[in-house]
């Protein structure tokens, strides 16, 4: 991790003082060790991690020697001041060095051989860099018993911590989930929760990235392989549409580990990834993960290999009207060569549509200046309009939580009740009137001087007051910035493309299509599954699944062609930030599996019309380069930390818009991050998985007569829900209902129109 | 070439001939080995029957061939196999690229490799030089039989 911060050393305000007898100069205010890491020397740390807020100088391993001050100091919460005299390597600033590692060491097991942490450890690499090169504690050092279980997913081990407050300082002060602890003095200090349960928080594998020793390791990873066995891969999360940057680590072709990157993107995630997005990686291993084709016959189903697959679905599309759906994480590079397919010829006027939030009328709020959720950091008012950001885009809370600890107020309003609520003032509106809650936010954000503005895909498409409401709130604000909190983890390339959510469903309803291939999309588990089960139900025509998990569609389909999961692949995914990043593979995946675009260029050479292209970066280079948001992009320009495409006319059509009423019921569905099918499948989330319930207040539950953990079905024009049980939660409003999209069994999709996440609903108890 | 360098050739023959010849009939008779040569590798256990070996890759670091693969795992109370709280569940060595130059042997924590004295090594098959754990480990000791209850000695 990147434990200096970084300096900018062309700022104004820069003062000079001496360094080791260099004269050297850093803006006023920077930290010592910052600076000195700047001009070049490297003062050693281990509490000391700008991240997690201000320094605190717990483990005295900075200790410097600053003339005209008394003793030492520790440089990391010193800052530099004119004329200052620095010497970090006279006598008493080294044997201070030397002294605070043998004492760490004192009471360190130096189990090196048997711990996680070596080799990747700064306790080994400074003691060797810094270190005294020899002990004198013979006395019998301190005991724990070994490893116990923070959590189901962290290990702990007491005797190896050094009490530098790391992992505390994440939990007090980054996440703010309040539990872990230091509990009792000296020796027999040891990181726990408040409670003494285990450590359950949806960024808790933080921790043991950040922690300087093995004290906090993860267990998916325990043993699994040492820094010499393993090769590491920049590449990036599509869990969810933040894009948070990721490092893969691969041994013998398996993905074993994912944690955040050794220099963090801070336009995106700033290093700190959802415990999701780290140990969710499991269900490319899960009993469900399609590993072979199948060609299903009246027969029965026959397994084939990848070659015959191939072959198979180009026979089953020679001669037919084609119709292509994708779903919403589908990579630029699948979505490209779809498009391309149906305009050079191979699949005559293929359609190719998408599932997904319909946004296209929200081109006015996107033409406001767009933030990076970096830019969140420096702003002084979060306006939070709609959504439910920190369960549908977990590192966002991170972010604003961060900039409120830097003083930004942070005000919002919106239908769905959220964990960010408690940040600040936030007014409740009905589904359909974000424009009155965003009437009383249009002071605060014309006062404020760096306001910026997250605002909910979903919610916004279906409420058409809204967003001329939003567009003027920017539009009065000079300094306003506006960031989408989006839907889909690829909604906002396949929208750059063109890639529109209507068209392919009209298409086999009125039957103008022959043939329909799914790429990574299963409409018949997406909101509006009953329509699409009709339709699928009177389609005569084949099917066939390009897609990673057995699902509904699957099941449905007459080919089903294995495909790579988001680690195994490569391809580019914009994020709701509008920021092109790549994926890069860091598995090998199943023998007969093959990525979505490469089994689509396949099928394009069985169909005898081979494509100019055969890799993954010249498919972006021939179908994707040529959409005017990625004018001129390679996929070397996007390189490692990803660029912000351009502008493209909107032209997809907007859902219909609901409006509450008192007279009735509004479903409203949130994605939660940990609630949905990918999360259940997972064995090292299993703890952490939220279970699927319907929120609603209790004076709403109290007239439908139903009591808590009831099970209730919502019924709408468009079909129903499956059974699920009630919670009541009084920060839902009255009238409305919370419930879970995407979770496993897909139960309220059912309820729910194509590409709408809210519905008007009554309820029936079951 | 003159006469004289013709007896001086031929003193040399006459020389020899008298001498013990040197070669030994191997492999009836096979060469000494110095103490510190380095052969074969071996693994070796505690006197308690664990492996010495922790799994800590420290080897796979050190070697320059890189001819060794080690892949960990935990001991747990019904399946203990080493000493320390993770062991080797793989261990093989590439003899085919193995360069004996004894570093793994060096960098070793626990003295659980040791370089042996045994270089007879060659194979017919490529797939069988890759040695495996098995092959590598000192056999278990006998344990001495227990006494059952109630049984008579």
């Amino acid at each position: 991790m990147a434990d200096y911060a970084p300096v900018d050393l062309a700022a104004d305000n820069l003062v000079t003082f001496e360094l080791n007898g260099r004269t050297v100069s850093a803006p006023a205010g920077t930290m010592l060790v910052d600076a000195a890491y700047a001009a070049g020397v490297e003062i050693p740390i281990f509490c000391y991690e700008p991240r997690l807020g201000p320094p605190i100088g717990a483990c005295r391993m900075c200790l410097v020697e600053i003339e005209g001050m008394r003793g030492l100091q520790t440089a990391c919460s010193t800052p530099v001041t004119e004329d200052m005299v620095v010497r970090t390597n006279s006598p008493m600033a080294k044997d201070a060095q030397d002294g605070v590692l043998e004492m760490l060491l004192a009471q360190h097991p130096l189990d090196c051989p048997v711990c996680d942490k070596g080799g990747e450890c700064p306790l080994q690499d400074r003691t060797f860099k810094f270190g005294p090169g020899k002990s004198r504690f013979i006395e019998p050092k301190r005991h724990f018993p070994k490893p116990i279980e923070l959590s189901s997913r962290i290990a702990l081990d007491r005797e190896r911590c050094i009490s530098c407050f790391r992992c505390v300082r994440f939990s007090q002060d980054v996440a703010q989930d309040g539990q872990l602890t230091m509990q009792e003095r000296g020796a027999r200090s040891e990181i726990t929760t408040f409670t003494g349960d285990a450590y359950e928080a949806r960024f808790s594998g933080n921790i043991t990235d950040i922690c300087p020793v093995g004290a906090l390791t993860s267990i998916p990873y325990r043993f699994v392989a040492r820094p010499w066995d393993i090769t590491n891969t920049p590449s990036v999360c599509g869990s969810c549409p933040v894009g948070c940057n990721t490092e893969l680590t691969t041994r013998d072709g398996e993905l074993k580990r994912i944690t955040g990157r050794d220099t963090p993107n801070v336009a995106v995630e700033e290093g700190w990834l959802c415990d999701k997005g780290r140990w969710g990686y499991d269900i490319a291993m899960s009993p469900n993960r399609l590993s072979a084709p199948v060609v299903r016959e009246a027969v029965g189903d026959r397994t084939v290999s990848i070659e015959d697959g191939v072959a198979a679905a180009a026979s089953l599309l020679t001669g037919r009207r084609v119709g292509i759906l994708l779903g919403g994480a589908v990579t630029l590079e699948e979505a490209g060569i779809a498009l391309d397919l149906a305009t050079n010829g191979t699949l005559d006027n293929a359609v190719v549509a998408r599932l997904g939030v319909a946004s296209g009328n929200c081109a006015p709020v996107r033409a406001a200046t767009g933030a990076q959720l970096g830019d969140i950091d420096a702003a002084d008012l979060v306006v939070i309009v709609g959504g439910d950001p920190a369960a549908q885009q977990p590192i966002v809370e991170l972010r604003v939580r961060k900039a409120r600890r830097f003083g930004a107020r942070v005000i919002g309003c919106g239908a769905r009740p959220h964990a960010l609520e408690s940040l600040g003032d936030f007014t409740r509106t009905a589904p359909g009137h974000l424009a009155d809650g965003m009437m009383g936010l249009a002071d605060a954000i014309s006062n404020a001087a760096r306001p910026v503005v997250l605002w909910d895909e979903a919610d916004l498409a279906s409420d058409p007051g809204a967003i001329a409401a939003l567009t003027a709130l920017l539009a009065a604000s000079p300094h306003a910035t506006q960031l989408m909190l989006g839907a889909d983890v690829n909604g906002v390339g396949l929208s750059a493309l063109g890639v529109s959510t209507t068209g392919l469903f009209e298409a086999i309803a009125a039957d103008e299509v022959d043939a329909v291939i799914c790429v990574h999309a299963d409409p018949l588990e997406a909101a509006g599954s009953i329509a699409w089960q009709a339709v699928f139900d009177g389609f005569r025509g084949p099917v066939i699944a390009i897609a990673t998990y057995a699902s509904a569609m699957t099941e449905r389909a007459d080919l089903v062609l294995p495909a790579l999961t988001m680690w195994e692949q490569e391809g580019t995914l914009v994020s709701m930030t509008h920021r092109a990043q790549r994926l890069r593979p860091g598995a090998a995946g199943p023998a007969q599996a093959a990525a979505g675009w490469e089994l689509l260029i396949a099928i394009a050479h069985h169909l005898g019309h081979p494509p100019a292209y055969r890799t993954a970066a010249s498919a972006f280079t021939h179908t994707v380069a040529s959409h005017p948001a990625f004018f001129g992009m390679t996929t070397d320009l996007i390189g490692t930390d990803g660029v912000v495409i351009g502008a493209w006319p909107a032209d997809d059509v907007s859902p219909a818009a609901i409006v509450a009423d008192p007279d009735h019921l509004v479903l409203v569905a949130t994605r939660d991050t940990f609630g949905d099918d990918m999360t259940a499948r997972s064995h090292a989330l299993r703890t952490a998985v939220s279970a699927p319930v319907l929120r609603m207040h209790p004076a709403t539950a109290q007239a439908l007569w139903l009591n808590e953990h009831d099970h209730a079905v919502l019924i709408s024009d468009v079909g129903s829900s499956s059974a699920l049980p009630v919670l009541c939660d009084a920060r839902v409003a009255e009238g409305l209902i919370v419930g879970p999209l995407g979770a496993p069994g897909s139960p309220i999709e059912g309820a729910l129109s194509r590409n709408q996440h809210q519905a008007i609903v009554r309820v029936e108890r079951t | 070439m003159s006469v004289q360098d013709q007896i001086k050739g031929f003193g040399i023959t006459f020389r020899t001939m008298l001498q013990k010849p040197l070669t030994l009939g191997y492999p009836e008779v096979k060469t000494p080995v110095f103490p510190r040569f380095r052969g074969r590798h071996q693994l070796w256990r505690y006197d308690n029957g664990l492996e010495k070996c922790v799994g800590c890759s420290l080897c796979v670091a050190a070697c320059p061939a890189d001819c060794i693969r080690v892949v960990a795992e935990e001991n747990t109370q019904e399946h203990r196999v080493s000493a320390g709280e993770r062991y080797a569940r793989i261990y093989e060595i590439n003899m085919s690229r193995c360069i004996f130059c004894g570093y793994c042997e060096v960098a070793c924590p626990f003295d659980a490799i040791t370089l042996e004295h045994s270089y007879e090594l060659s194979e017919r098959e490529r797939d069988l030089m890759v040695y495996t754990k098995d092959m590598l480990l000192t056999p278990a000791p006998k344990q001495p039989p227990l006494r059952t209850e109630g049984q008579r000695v």
